[in-house]
């Protein structure tokens, strides 16, 4: 199977993040996941997401780019945000332990990166060229084997 | 339906049960927290979420629950959820917020546990 590759682009707003889960979760059943997995990458893609319009395209109108990509081993997601004003810089390593050694789960908010970590195989926050923030996130397809 | 209709509220007793019929992701979490607000504006303080309708929720809504079961607490009552989806149950454990907020198997065990 060759790279395959879906490019979406979403407004930065929240109200749209349903939609794109269900596009997220069809194309997982089309590629067997179990419904396990399936729940897992929709919530992990729901936690990015969230995170790029809350602290990333501050601006509705800059947009989320979702960069799709799948093979005979992964599914990657990849999540672009344009960044804002305010938020410039906010996902540096030093920001991203404190954020990690602040959370408790007794706490309101903090949550959403330490699920991507528990639910993604491999993922990475790295600046972007546009002054925002690209988050990676790898599933690989035969983590399905010993599910039900 | 909008987002109110979604979420609507009814009573057994004393406790306010809370049925949600939308998946929990940002945009409907901030519908959940405005009916939960209402209900500490109304010194209402035993609370039921029924999930049986649920079959996704995000951090940003575990987050809501968590604060609003806190400040049910301080006024001597408290936030009790239902019905969940295994996928949902997990989400809380990861988190580990199902050792802050009580989970039941039933809406009548939820309410019994009051």
């Amino acid at each position: 199977m060759e790279k395959s590759r879906i490019e979406l682009k979403m407004p930065s707003d929240v109200y749209y993040l349903e939609s794109v889960r269900a596009f997220i979760g069809k194309l997982c059943e089309t590629l067997r996941f179990s419904k396990k997995r399936i729940a897992d990458v929709q919530l992990a893609l729901d936690e990015i997401c969230s995170n790029a319009v809350y602290h990333g395209s501050t601006c509705v109108s800059s947009g989320i780019q979702l960069q799709i990509s799948v093979n005979t081993r992964t599914l990657e997601i990849v999540v672009r945000d344009k960044g804002g004003s305010n938020t410039q810089d906010w996902i540096t390593p030093e920001r991203l332990a404190e954020i990690q050694e602040k959370r408790s789960p007794a706490g309101e908010g903090g949550h959403g990166l330490y699920l991507i970590e528990c639910l993604t195989d491999v993922h990475k926050l790295e600046a972007n060229a546009v002054g925002g923030t690209d988050v990676t996130a790898i599933f690989y397809r035969d983590a399905n084997a010993d599910e039900s | 339906m909008t987002g109110t209709e979604l979420i609507t509220t009814r009573e057994n007793a004393d406790v306010k049960i809370i049925d949600v019929k939308t998946d929990l992701s940002s945009y409907a979490a901030s519908d959940l927290r405005k009916v939960l607000e209402d209900l500490l504006m109304e010194k209402v303080n035993k609370v039921v979420v029924n999930f049986s309708e649920v079959n996704h929720i995000n951090s940003t809504a575990v987050g809501t629950l968590v604060g609003i079961a806190k400040r049910l607490r301080q006024n001597g009552g408290d936030l009790k959820l239902c019905n969940l989806a295994s996928t949902l149950t997990r989400t809380f454990n990861l988190i580990g917020a199902s050792s802050v907020v009580e989970i039941y198997e039933s809406e009548k065990s939820a309410i019994a546990a009051f």
